[in-house]
């Protein structure tokens, strides 16, 4: 492994990879700062860009966008007290108070550190797992493959915010949405409605930029425009002494907690901060300190959305399952650039792989040395007001979306998924179980036809194997769950929580 | 909330049934051999209950009094505008070309908010066109259409 992660900074060290690497966590910062355009949408934005470049440069690129997304997210939080992204959400609470105290400098500080520090420990994590599990992958047949991905889409229905009936009923949208286009065995078009840019499918940046970018600046178009930028002299970056001390093990709890959750399917840095900081606040000495400007309640939620970020690259390059929408970017990356996601990626593009580990390293400091310096630049960029911003932030979607193929027809994609999305919202329908069933759908559907086909009609194959038995078992319970009383009971607190 | 529940349910089980239609249009097939339509017969039939229950327990949900229309008191046709710029938008770049139909989105959207300073308007438009068009066409390579008039 020593050999590998020192091919993996040789590769990381090249003067494009470098550049990458930094334009990404820079760029990532400036999305994460600004609302509206989200990692999805930049990712869609620059990766037409890399084309002319290798597979590795790309994910490069793309992963230092999602860590520095998490990272920008949470200036907003603590300055304006509106996330920058959703895994932010939990930093307003504590960071903000912190702001309004006097305190911005440590509140920033320590999310800086908390997101090396855990990002640091989710690579670790990263070397640790994803090879020995690509290696058991190798023996995962068609039936495995479509239990964990029912479990995942489950796992997904059961985390999302408010009715899980509604997330189920957009999951089964995305996977109807997934499969327009040419079927996997029989090569014909289905439900194209006779359009010929149909055949491939509907294209994911046009529907990831529509539904979570486009959606977002209409929702925000209907309200007021003008936000508040808390006035203050942002000084002592460093965290104290004692603020280290405070923070020391909600780092660690909140990377581990965040680490774990990215792996499952799910919410992953979504999700992961809310977990965080409900489980710091139980631990803590003085829980009565949460919402009143504790930094605990900064670190760790800031650690558990970047180790997640970290988390979440393990099944995508181990297994080829995309654990959430942003993954399935990635996934989508991956293809563009002709390599097949799954548990051979790793033995046949050790470049990629440990490229990519090193990578991650090479950024989280990058995100620490760049971004503190770079802190009053951040905060002039919030300053912009949205009638600037938003046009701005239109023009660089349309942009993302038509530069993939070159098709207007991608700008209608678009602004349809778009539209989608904002009604979705009014209706109470979250977009990420639609995405991810999408990426997931065909997939999904190739390995339940070739499993009936193997097993020759009977649907016992999913249970007589062992992984998929359990996968399907714990899928089955997660379901169960939700109709139990207390467990409702659990859920509704979970979502006031969340609210 | 209980009538956006159930215009929304009622959507998804039109959406339901249509799918559903055409899943056996194109073929189900059976469990020893599925066929094109087979999941997404499966998908869209549980998506029609799921809706048909959601609409029943929507309509069975007593009203909620603090409930708030829709559309009302928000800046909603400004939204409206907006997409209809987009879709204008998106017709008529490959006629018009990246340059000219960005300018011209752009004085729209910029124009929307900022009402009496026409110049900046026309400045800020100008400038973002230019700048987008050199950044994604000239450094990153995107290729954008060049219409009419050849730029």
């Amino acid at each position: 492994m020593f050999d590998s992660i020192l091919y993996g900074f040789q590769v990381t060290f090249q003067p494009i990879n470098i550049l990458f690497c930094a334009g990404g966590v820079l760029v990532g910062t400036l999305v994460g700062v600004l609302p509206g355009i989200g990692p999805a949408g930049a990712m869609g934005l620059l990766l037409p860009a890399t084309f002319s470049f290798s597979p590795t440069s790309t994910l490069i690129l793309l992963a230092g966008i999602y860590y520095g997304v998490q990272y920008g997210g949470s200036t907003t939080s603590i300055l304006v007290n509106i996330p920058g992204e959703a895994s932010s959400v939990i930093t307003c609470i504590d960071g903000y108070t912190m702001a309004r105290q006097g305190r911005a400098g440590p509140a920033l500080g320590i999310a800086a550190w908390g997101s090396f520090i855990a990002g640091t420990i989710a690579n670790l994590g990263l070397m640790l797992v994803a090879v020995p599990l690509a290696r058991a992958a190798l023996s995962f047949g068609p039936p495995e493959y479509f239990a964990l991905m029912c479990t995942g889409l489950i796992i997904v229905t059961y985390l999302a915010q408010g009715s899980v009936l509604k997330s189920i009923m957009t999951a089964l949208a995305g996977l109807i949405l997934g499969s327009i286009g040419l079927d996997l065995i029989t090569g014909l078009p289905r439900f194209t409605l006779g359009i010929n840019e149909l055949s491939d499918g509907v294209g994911i940046i046009p529907l990831v930029m529509g539904l979570f970018g486009i959606s977002e600046i209409l929702e925000n178009l209907e309200g007021k425009l003008e936000r508040e930028v808390f006035k203050t002299r942002i000084k002592n970056l460093m965290p104290s002494l004692k603020d280290w001390s405070d923070s020391k093990w909600a780092i660690v709890r909140g990377s581990f907690i965040g680490f774990v959750l990215g792996i499952l399917p799910g919410g992953g840095a979504v999700i992961s901060p809310f977990v965080a900081y409900a489980i710091e606040k139980k631990v803590s000495r003085n829980p009565e300190k949460f919402g009143k400007g504790a930094i605990e309640g900064v670190a760790s939620p800031e650690s558990a959305n970047n180790a997640a970020a970290g988390g979440s690259l393990i099944p995508l390059l181990s297994l080829g399952i995309p654990p959430n929408p942003i993954m399935a970017i990635f996934f989508s990356a991956l293809l563009i650039h002709g390599i097949q996601p799954g548990p051979l990626l790793i033995r046949q593009n050790p470049d990629l792989f440990w490229g990519l580990v090193a990578s991650l390293y090479l950024g989280n400091a990058l995100l620490l040395v760049l971004n503190l310096p770079l802190i009053g630049i951040w905060v002039k960029v919030l300053k912009i007001p949205y009638k600037i911003l938003f046009p701005l932030i239109l023009l660089f979607c349309l942009i993302g979306a038509y530069s993939i193929n070159s098709l207007s027809f991608d700008l209608y994609v678009m602004i349809f998924f778009g539209v989608a999305g904002w009604l979705m919202r009014k209706f109470g329908y979250e977009g990420a179980p639609l995405i991810l069933a999408y990426v997931l759908g065909p997939m999904l559907e190739q390995n339940l036809r070739q499993s009936l086909l193997i097993s020759g009609g009977s649907f016992w194959i999913f249970v007589s194997r062992p992984i998929s038995g359990v996968a399907l078992g714990c899928a089955f319970l997660i379901l169960l769950s939700n109709v139990l009383p207390s467990f409702r009971k659990q859920r509704q607190k979970y979502d006031t929580f969340k609210e | 909330m209980k009538s956006l529940d159930q215009t929304s349910s009622l959507f998804w089980l039109l959406v339901s049934v249509l799918v559903f239609v055409e899943a056996i249009r194109l073929g189900v097939g059976s469990v020893h051999s599925p066929d094109m339509g087979f999941m997404t017969f499966g998908a869209s039939g549980i998506l029609g209950i799921l809706s048909l229950y959601q609409f029943i327990r929507a309509s069975l949900r007593k009203e909620d009094g603090h409930a708030l229309p829709l559309f009302a008191g928000k800046f909603w046709k400004r939204v409206i505008f907006v997409i209809l710029a987009l879709v204008v938008y998106a017709r008529v770049m490959p006629l018009l070309g990246y340059l000219i139909s960005t300018f011209l989105l752009m004085m729209t959207l910029y124009g929307l908010l900022e009402r009496k300073k026409i110049w900046l308007v026309f400045t800020a438009s100008f400038v973002t066109t230019l700048f987008t068009y050199v950044v994604f066409s000239k450094w990153l390579s995107c290729q954008f259409p060049e219409g009419l008039f050849g730029f």
